[in-house]
């Protein structure tokens, strides 16, 4: 079931109606619903994968007061171990085998030897990589003490499964996520008024921003042999604001609903395109993510401590992991490749957390070097989507190629019957909006909330994509 | 909660006034266009009389040249209309006949469009701006799975056809922006030339019952029109090429034409003439039916 289809729209006021007058007797019921509720959303898409999803829920679980309950470390470990190995298993096998199997069958093939390797015939089950990591922090988060375990199966459950999150996060932590469960919630109008206006914000940013871009961006990436610099250009910035528009229109749209049954989640995006370097990007993007890997990857190999070797090696299997996170192909390595470069120089001159205050812009010297840091910092990230975007890594080469060596900037007009750059116009009014109410989660509230919100109902209705409608990208992560 | 239950309700009212509006002008402007698509302009013409009329897909509106006939004072217009089916074929004959339209001869293409039932999504979005004000469309759609929502819900039809009438077509219409649908009387030449070519592989093509073609048949033979049923030329590449007897087979009455132009240089791509293969063509398909009626 996706945010964005009539059949959320009808199960989100039933689910909603039912949590607030039926099961509002107590936190047990309320969670019960939600965990009902979740498993629906779920197993609406295939009933099948519910049981792995069950399944790596109750491995996490009892794996946790296991740990709890050794009494020596060596149990501890072999507990923590045993549970990592098994979710991380369930990982490979489903998303990662058939990557190692024809990759390993192509190597040989270039040395001489003909292997032919045995390929699954599997489907990857939605949101294994999101309910993987969010299993995995709990157990890690028991294993060093921090948190105590859950002995409640349908709070530990929802921790690990409520839909808003389920299925393309923001990955949760135990310490922020499960002690919102362990208490009853209680009707806030405020709040719930506030997941609305970032509910329809989510769907802004979904159907008009990357639904549209989505439009051309695909018209340019599928044929970009055909295209000129111009169009490729606009082909990257356009997968720029699509991805950001899906994964934080979908995040809106996840934490907005979330609102609506009284449980904050997690902050996913903080307008990563107004970044002025790109360790600040990575802060601002996918934090969630991006925060896990600092704390159960990162901080674990060492972190910033030790030498400049050290950091340098710790940089690069994060981005790289992230990279192959993200999915079982080269290019994704090859973006977390590109940003681990990118991160380089500001680690290398201890700069990756210079840019860590608020800013804004005025005329005068330092707005121009912020404005000019900016635009260097969404270049970078645009240069790093193609790898994201395209098939191959030798696709992605071919379209910077082609790009930068075809020197044709004129307007080209698509089978698509558009022209490249008329999109254009519809990102420059979404930036400017971005960037007066970056201070805001959206920017629907406050002054004249009528107005604005009876504009966003418009853009949705008018300059929304609706006939050919879109997947949300990160479902396939 | 009842703050909030009022809060949503004044959610839903905005969106329903928002959705009325925004229905009720892309419609005023859509329905006072007549220079988009042939559509527009047979909507906004009545009591013409014509001679010939051809209908189709692009495999009409590219391959006849109304300018022909008119020189011999037979009055055309092609309405041939790119990705149409003959189910869209057979309601634009049907607005004809409520625009009050006097037509002699209907000229159809019943090719590779007689393959199937089906029908084009996209050709369906442009008459949908029009469901409202004509009956003949409503008729038209009545049976399809979402006509009570593309007549009730206001604004529905256009989210749904958004990539055909959505805000950049009304745009365009709004601005009076000329398309080229209706330049030569609707006949849209193809000047460039795919070369090599690639053949058109019609291996997996069935001729069937066709309901549009049929429907087609029963208006004309009520309103007294001739109907001249043809298949137009494809490539001599075309894989499958016996498709065009089995047409044949199925409606006898139906005119082979695929081989009335075979020589390459005349072939846009396999299945589309260029401009020197539709001069061609159309003078040779004006020789086969209408030599003899030239008018005085």
């Amino acid at each position: 079931m996706f945010f964005n289809s009539f059949h959320f729209a009808v199960f989100l006021p039933i689910v909603f109606v039912l949590y607030w007058f039926v099961g509002n007797k107590s936190k047990s019921t309320q969670n019960f619903l939600l965990i009902s509720a979740s498993y629906y959303f779920y197993a609406y898409w295939d009933w099948r994968f519910l049981f792995l999803l069950v399944f790596s829920t109750l491995l996490d679980y009892l794996s946790a007061i296991k740990i709890e309950q050794s009494t020596s470390e060596k149990q501890r470990k072999m507990w923590l171990w045993l549970c990592v190995s098994i979710n991380l298993g369930f990982l490979g096998i489903f998303k990662y085998y058939n990557f190692f199997a024809s990759s390993f069958g192509n190597l040989m093939a270039d040395v001489g030897f003909k292997v032919n390797p045995i390929l699954l015939d599997i489907i990857l089950p939605v949101a294994i990589s999101f309910y993987t990591f969010h299993g995995l922090s709990y157990i890690i988060d028991i294993y060093y003490k921090r948190i105590s375990s859950e002995k409640n199966f349908i709070d530990y459950s929802l921790f690990v499964s409520y839909f808003p999150l389920l299925v393309a996060g923001p990955i949760e932590r135990a310490t922020h996520l499960l002690p919102q469960i362990k208490v009853k919630r209680t009707f806030d109008f405020d709040k719930s008024k506030e997941g609305i206006y970032q509910i329809i914000w989510g769907l802004v940013k979904k159907i008009v921003i990357a639904d549209s871009c989505a439009v051309y961006a695909n018209q340019i990436f599928d044929n970009y042999l055909s295209m000129n610099s111009l169009s490729l250009l606009l082909g990257a910035v356009y997968f720029a604001f699509q991805i950001y528009g899906d994964f934080s229109g979908y995040s809106d749209i996840a934490l907005g609903t979330s609102k609506l049954f009284g449980i904050n989640l997690l902050k996913n995006f903080d307008f990563p395109y107004f970044s002025r370097d790109i360790a600040e990007f990575w802060r601002k993007w996918h934090m969630s993510l991006s925060s896990w890997f600092r704390d159960y990857l990162y901080i674990p190999l060492g972190g910033s401590n030790g030498s400049m070797w050290f950091k340098v090696r710790n940089t690069f299997i994060i981005f790289l992991v992230s990279g192959f996170w993200h999915g079982a192909n080269w290019t994704y390595l090859a973006w977390g490749l590109l940003n681990a470069i990118y991160f380089l120089p500001l680690l290398l001159l201890k700069k990756n957390r210079k840019n860590l205050s608020t800013f804004a812009l005025g005329l005068n010297f330092e707005s121009l070097k912020n404005t000019l840091n900016i635009i260097g910092t969404f270049t970078l990230s645009c240069l790093a989507w193609i790898f994201f975007r395209s098939k191959t890594i030798e696709d992605a080469l071919l379209y910077i190629k082609k790009m930068t060596t075809n020197t044709t900037f004129t307007e080209q007009y698509f089978a698509i019957e558009r022209y490249n750059y008329e999109l254009m116009y519809l990102i420059v009014i979404f930036i400017i909006i971005e960037w007066n109410f970056r201070g805001k989660t959206e920017p629907i509230s406050g002054k004249y909330s009528w107005i604005k919100l009876g504009l966003c109902v418009a853009a949705i209705l008018a300059l929304g994509v609706f006939s050919d409608s879109k997947e949300f990208i990160y479902f396939q992560f | 909660m009842i703050k909030f239950i009022r809060f949503v309700g004044k959610l839903f009212f905005i969106l329903a006034i928002t959705a009325f509006l925004l229905d009720v002008i892309y419609t005023t402007f859509y329905i006072s266009s007549n220079s988009r698509t042939k559509i527009d302009y047979l909507y906004q013409s009545k009591n013409l009389q014509y001679d010939v009329v051809f209908l189709g897909s692009s495999r009409v509106a590219n391959h006849f040249i109304p300018s022909i006939f008119n020189k011999k004072a037979l009055k055309s217009f092609n309405f041939g209309l790119t990705r149409s089916r003959l189910e869209e074929s057979a309601l634009m004959l049907k607005l004809m006949i409520e625009r009050n339209y006097k037509i002699k001869n209907l000229v159809l293409q019943v090719d590779l469009n007689i393959n199937s039932n089906d029908h084009s999504e996209a050709i369906r979005g442009l008459f949908m701006p029009y469901l409202h004000q004509s009956e003949t469309i409503r008729n038209h759609y009545r049976k399809i799975a979402e006509y009570n929502q593309l007549l009730y819900i206001p604004f529905y039809r256009y989210m749904h056809y958004d990539a055909r009438i959505g805000f950049r077509e009304l745009y365009k219409t709004v601005i009076h922006e000329k398309t080229n649908a209706l330049e030569h009387k609707g006949f849209y030449p193809l000047i460039k030339n795919q070369r090599p070519m690639v053949a058109a592989n019609l291996s997996k093509y069935y001729p069937k019952k066709n309901i549009g073609y049929e429907e087609i048949k029963l208006i004309c033979k009520q309103n007294n029109i001739k109907l001249i049923a043809i298949t137009t030329p494809m490539c001599l590449q075309t894989i499958n090429r016996d498709y065009f007897k089995k047409i044949k087979q199925i409606y006898p009455e139906v005119y082979n034409f695929e081989n009335a132009v075979t020589d390459q240089k005349y072939f846009s791509t396999c299945g589309h003439l260029n401009k020197l293969g539709a001069i061609e063509f159309t003078t040779k398909f004006y020789e086969a039916f209408f030599k003899n009626q030239q008018k005085n």
